[in-house]
Formats: structure tokens, C-alpha cells, sequence
């Protein structure tokens, strides 16, 4: 039995999207809670490929995923910036004492 | 040219709006400056886009997509509530230079007043009817945010909260409408279904012509929403001339009259329309002849009001009850700005403890008693001239007569309600040891047009009726000349009965002591009154359970990440599920 191309990305982009998704619903930690979104946007973003590749428009998903990268890494450095920030105010990363966004 | 002209009408008060609040409020001069240059530039380029109203224009801005383009119509309609909203809201601001002297936050205060300005415009000039949702929204927000404008002062803050919470009810049935539309023909432009009714199924279109209804009813204080308006009154006395009296609260009337031919084949919709005017001038009218607080009893005199222009519309006169709305405009306008005057003059709002005011404060008696004779529907004014048309459009074939006693009874209560609040204040003997002085120089620059426009508007009529006759089709308005009009009116019956019944109204009030007997046997009804029949608890008991159901419901907003993810994963999957399985329009 071959596996076509195709199949394989999809199980990928499943795979990262639902990786993401299940972290976010589980994970209490905000780093990980940035790392978890990065999983989850891959996964858009190869799904993108996928997609420009399948309607025969290969250079519009291609650019589109480079946008999303560039956005995404935006995303990951403001994250993490706004995660020393947490630590250093309030003293933790534990999503559950952020609910009020009260000191 | 008219593009430009819209665009200066809603942008220069959202403009002037912006640098007021940047002025900051340590410069409280400034601030006045600001805001009174830019509401009267605004009511300058709203005078001058009067020419085009007949020239039926369509001004496009695109946007596309799911919105549609945003389009403006300067026409006869969409240009005179446009001016009556600048117009009046620049006396309004030039009042409020003496009104709010010394106020602190007065950046807050004009820059929500003059971006009530401009969404009131956009909202009577846009042809997009989700446009007008949001203009009608957004008045509905400043209005809510001027009523709790002393937000230390509890009765302020539920009155406004109260109003917001009534008219949001009415805001659903606009969006209701806008998203019939929507579903049937793919767009929001409400020219094409006034055009052409036909576009939508009967179905469709009676769940949006009581879908505006509902929204009419709400925004212009009718039955059985009538009791937030006089809440209301908790704003300062300038917002309540400008938004509960001029400008926002005609927005229902409006609305009515803009969708009238789109609507009036609905079966029940035109008597459905009548009945909820006329229950509202008489409720309305009665409860002004028990309140004791002078605002009270101008908010109840507008519903009353209100009333007979929303009884206009269904009564098939859209020219009578616009022309009432532009009387109703100035003369309302003068008598709230008056009372402004009074209450600054002498602190107090309770007619009880005033009387014998007028020796002291001519001025303003003058122009309040203008303003009164003008409510009350004598000649020569031009409440006089609006009333009869209403009355005579009343008596055409088709509409019940019983609905046109009940009117007519109502204008000899309105007369009677008139002269006891005008000798409560100002004639009598002083019941209360009260300092007062004379309005200001602002005041006065803000009264005299407005007591000069009572006297004189009714000679628009017969230009007014060319205006709206040649720029509205589809309203099928007879053009006449003035003098056509005035004539009409003196010779119909129905005038003379009219001023009979406001003679007896007078009357009554002359022969009060007489009648006190009378009075007693009644006092149950005067108690119903006082208590808004009863409507009171019911508008009550909705804001409570908007309120309730509002704290409730926080208790979703946990805060927690996971939690929120776990409501977007639910949401997607429901929307794929309607997506697989397929959609069709009911």
C-alpha cells in the first residue's frame, strides 16, 4: 500500500492542529501555552501549502504561508516577552492565578 | 459637492467630538470653543445640503462584501432631520456654555454630544439599513452615556442604564428587519424594498414591519415603552432638549414614515401603528397632569406628542406627522431649554416649591410661554398648524373615528397639562423662598431663534411639502402651496372641534377649584398615573432581568485559557455541522 503525498500532510496538519488544541486545553503554563500555539499555526500553515498546492494555486499558498510565519513569529516573541513580564510582576506563570489580570 | 457636504455633516461633529475630549479638561474655555464652532459649522453644511434634497442623489461609498456598499441619500426626508439635528444641537452646545459652566469632565460631555450629533445624521441620511443599525446604536450609547452623565448620582446612572436597556429591545427588532432583508434579497438597501415591497414574501415583510415597529416604539418612547423617557430626564437639562426631545427620540417617527410604503400594505401593520400612537399620547398625556417635577412633565408632554406623529403615520400622513416633528422640534426644544433655565435659576425642579417666578425672570417666561401656547395648539403657532393636519388626516376615509375622539380629547388634556405647569412656575404666588436670576447671555442666544422659530416654521409648510413631495415618491405626498395648506387647515371642521376641546381644557384649569370635586372621584386614576398604569413595573421587571441574567451569565467568563479554547472548539464544531447538513431560509 503507498501513501500519497497528500494523505501524509494531512495527517500532519491534523496532527499539529490537534497536538495544539489538546495543549491549550490542558496546559496551565503560559510558555507552554505559546509553544502550543506555535504547533497549532503550523498546522494552519501547512495546511495553506496543502491547499495552494491542490487548487493549483502553488505560489498564492507559498506566500501566504510566509506571511503567516513572519505573523506567528511576532506572536511567539510578544508571548514570551509578555511572559518574563508576568513572572517579574506578578511571580508566576500559572494560568489559573492570571484570571483577573489582578496583582 | 453633496458628497463632500455628508461627509463635513458626520464628520465635523465626530471630528470636533475627538478634540474637545484631546482639549483635556483643564481647559475649560477651550472646550467651549471647540464645541461650538464645530456643532455650528456642522449645522452650516447641514443647511447647505438642503438645495439637493430634490435632486434625488445617491452618494456611494464602497465597501463591498458582506455589507454592501455604505450609500447616503440627501433626500427631502434624510436633509431636514438633518438639519433639525445640527440646528438645534448647536443651540443645544451654545446653551450648555452657561448650563455646565464649572462642570467638571466637560470634555466628556461634549464629546458625547457631539458625536450624538453626527450619528444622528448619518443615521437619518444612510440608505444601508445595517448602517442605520449601527448609527441607530450608537446614538442609543451616547444617549445612554449623557442620561449618567453625574455617574455619582444613583437615579442617574439607572435611568441611564434603564433607557439603554428599553431601547436595546427595539434596536433587536431593527436588526431583526435588516437581517430579513438581508436573507431576501441579499443586500441592506432600503430604497429597493420602499421601491418595490413586492421583493420580499408577505411573511418576510410583516415580520419586519413590526420588527420596526417594535424598534419605532422603543427609540420614540411609545406604548408600552413609554416610561424611560421620563427616567431620562435625570441628564442635564440641554441633553434632554437636544436627544429626549429634538433629535434622537424622532428617530421612531422617523423610521415609521421612511418604511411607510414599504409597509403599509402589511395586513393590521397602519392600525397596529395608530393604536400605539393614540394609547400613547393619552397615557402620556394623563400622566402629565399629575407630575410634579417640571422635566417630567416636558418628557411626558413629548411622548404625548410623539404620539401624535407616530398616529399620523399609520393614519397615511407621512407630510402631517413630519411636519409635527419639525414643530415638535422647536417648540419642545424651547420648552426644555426654558425649564434648563428655570432649574439653573433657581436650582430646583419640583413645580411644587416655584410659583410667581415670572416677575423675576421675564425673559424666560416670554419665550416659555411662546413655547407653551405653541404645545398646547393655538393660532397662530406653529403647533397649531402641525396638530390640525394630523387631526384632519385622522378623519380620512378608512381610519376609525373613535381613534380621532380619543385624539381630540387629548389635545384639551394637553391644554390643560400646559397652562397648570406654566402657572405652577411662573404665575401665582412664590411657594418657596427661592433666589433667582435671569438666564445668561448664552442661554439667551440659544432661546431667542428657537422662541422666533415657533413663531414662524409654519411658513415652511408649503416649501416643506414641495421638498418632500418631489425627493420621496414613493410616499405619494401631495405638493401644496402655504397658502393651499393654511386654508385647509381653517377650513376644516375638525380644527374647530380641536380648539373646542382646547378651550375646554382651559376651562377646566380656569374653573379647577370648581372642579375639585370632580378631581377626588378620579383620584384612583391619578394614582394609576402617577405609577405609569402599571407599565412602570413591567419596564421595571425587564431591566431587572436584563440585569439578572447579565450578572448570571459573567459567571461564564472565567478567564481561564482552557476553558475559552474549549468554547471556541465547541463553536466550530457546531458551525461545521450546520455547514455538512446545509442551510435554508425559513
Amino acid at each position: 500500500m503507498t501513501i500519497s503525498i497528500p494523505t501524509t500532510v494531512i495527517i500532519m496538519v491534523l496532527g499539529l492542529i490537534g497536538i495544539g488544541i489538546y495543549a491549550l486545553l490542558t496546559t496551565r503554563h503560559l510558555i507552554k501555552v505559546v509553544v502550543a500555539l506555535q504547533l497549532l499555526v503550523k498546522g494552519a500553515m501547512l495546511a495553506l501549502v496543502l491547499a495552494g498546492r491542490l487548487t493549483g494555486q502553488e505560489d498564492l499558498g507559498q506566500s501566504l504561508a510566509i506571511t503567516v510565519i513572519i505573523a506567528d513569529t511576532i506572536v511567539a516573541v510578544i508571548g514570551m516577552a509578555l511572559a518574563v513580564q508576568v513572572r517579574r510582576v506578578i511571580g508566576t506563570l500559572d494560568l489559573r492565578s492570571l484570571t483577573s489580570l489582578r496583582r | 459637492m453633496a458628497e463632500q457636504l455628508i461627509l463635513l455633516t458626520v464628520g465635523l461633529p465626530w471630528l470636533g467630538a475627538l478634540l474637545c475630549w484631546a482639549a483635556g479638561d483643564r481647559h475649560p474655555r477651550l472646550q467651549h470653543t471647540l464645541a461650538v464652532s464645530f456643532s455650528v459649522a456642522a449645522g452650516i453644511t447641514a443647511l447647505l445640503l438642503i438645495p439637493f434634497g430634490n435632486e434625488r442623489l445617491l452618494v456611494t461609498l464602497p465597501i463591498g462584501g458582506a455589507f454592501g456598499d455604505f450609500t447616503f441619500s440627501p433626500d427631502g426626508l434624510g436633509v431636514f432631520l438633518a438639519a433639525i439635528a445640527t440646528v438645534i444641537g448647536s443651540l443645544a452646545v451654545i446653551f450648555s456654555v452657561d448650563y455646565m459652566r464649572g462642570e467638571a469632565q466637560l470634555g466628556r460631555y461634549y464629546a458625547f454630544v457631539l458625536f450624538f450629533i453626527g450619528a444622528m445624521v448619518g443615521l437619518v441620511l444612510t440608505t444601508n439599513l445595517l448602517l442605520m443599525f449601527v448609527f441607530w446604536e450608537i446614538t442609543a450609547l451616547t444617549s445612554y452615556a449623557l442620561i449618567s452623565f453625574h455617574n455619582d448620582d444613583p437615579k442617574a446612572v439607572a435611568g441611564g442604564i434603564k433607557a439603554l436597556i428599553i431601547t436595546q429591545f427595539g434596536g433587536l427588532g431593527l436588526l431583526i428587519g435588516a437581517l430579513v432583508l438581508f436573507a431576501h434579497t441579499g443586500g441592506y438597501d432600503i430604497l429597493a424594498v420602499i421601491a418595490n415591497p413586492g421583493l420580499l414574501p408577505a411573511g418576510a415583510l410583516a415580520w419586519m414591519a413590526f420588527g420596526c415597529l417594535a424598534a419605532a416604539a422603543a427609540k420614540s418612547a411609545q406604548f408600552p415603552f413609554q416610561t424611560w423617557l421620563p427616567d431620562a430626564m435625570e441628564a442635564p437639562t440641554p441633553i434632554s432638549a437636544l436627544i429626549h426631545a429634538a433629535t434622537m427620540v424622532n428617530a421612531g417617527v422617523y423610521l415609521l414614515a421612511r418604511f411607510f410604503p414599504a409597509f403599509e400594505g402589511v395586513a393590521g401593520w397602519r392600525e397596529a401603528v395608530m393604536a400605539v400612537g393614540m394609547l400613547s399620547a393619552l397615557l402620556a398625556a394623563v400622566m402629565a397632569i399629575v407630575a410634579t417635577d417640571l422635566k417630567r412633565v416636558l418628557a411626558y408632554s413629548t411622548v404625548s406628542q410623539l404620539g401624535y406623529m407616530v398616529y399620523a403615520v399609520g393614519a397615511g400622513s407621512v407630510f402631517a406627522a413630519q411636519f409635527h416633528l419639525l414643530s415638535h422640534s422647536v417648540f419642545k426644544a424651547l420648552l426644555f431649554l426654558g425649564a434648563g433655565a428655570v432649574i439653573h435659576s433657581v436650582g430646583t425642579r419640583d413645580m411644587r416649591e416655584m410659583g410667581g417666578l415670572g416677575k423675576k425672570i421675564p425673559f424666560v417666561r416670554l419665550v416659555f410661554v411662546i413655547g407653551a401656547l405653541a404645545l398646547t395648539g393655538l393660532p397662530v403657532l406653529n403647533g397649531f398648524w402641525s396638530k390640525e393636519l394630523i387631526l384632519e388626516a385622522g378623519l380620512e376615509p378608512g381610519n376609525p373615528l373613535w381613534m380621532l375622539i380619543v385624539m381630540l380629547v387629548v389635545s384639551g388634556l394637553t391644554a390643560f397639562y400646559t397652562f397648570r405647569m406654566v402657572w405652577l412656575v411662573f404665575y401665582g404666588q412664590p411657594r418657596a423662598e427661592l433666589h433667582a436670576h435671569e438666564a445668561g447671555t448664552a442661554m439667551k442666544v440659544a432661546l431667542a431663534p428657537l422662541a422666533i422659530g415657533t413663531m414662524t416654521t409654519w411658513l415652511l409648510a408649503g416649501s416643506f411639502s414641495r421638498l418632500l413631495s418631489e425627493s420621496l415618491p414613493a410616499q405619494q405626498i401631495a405638493a401644496h402651496s402655504t397658502g393651499e395648506i393654511l386654508r385647509e387647515v381653517l377650513t376644516a371642521s375638525v380644527t374647530w372641534i380641536a380648539l373646542a376641546a382646547i378651550g375646554l381644557g382651559l376651562a377646566a384649569w380656569w374653573q379647577r377649584d370648581r372642579l375639585a370635586g370632580i378631581g377626588r372621584a378620579f383620584s384612583g386614576l391619578g394614582k394609576a398615573a402617577s405609577n405609569s398604569f402599571g407599565f412602570e413595573d413591567v419596564n421595571r421587571a425587564v431591566v431587572m432581568i436584563t440585569q439578572n441574567s447579565a450578572e448570571k451569565l459573567r459567571e461564564t467568563q472565567t478567564g481561564m485559557l482552557s476553558v475559552n479554547v474549549a468554547y471556541l472548539l465547541a463553536a466550530l464544531i457546531v458551525v461545521m455541522t450546520i455547514l455538512a447538513l446545509g442551510v435554508g431560509l425559513p
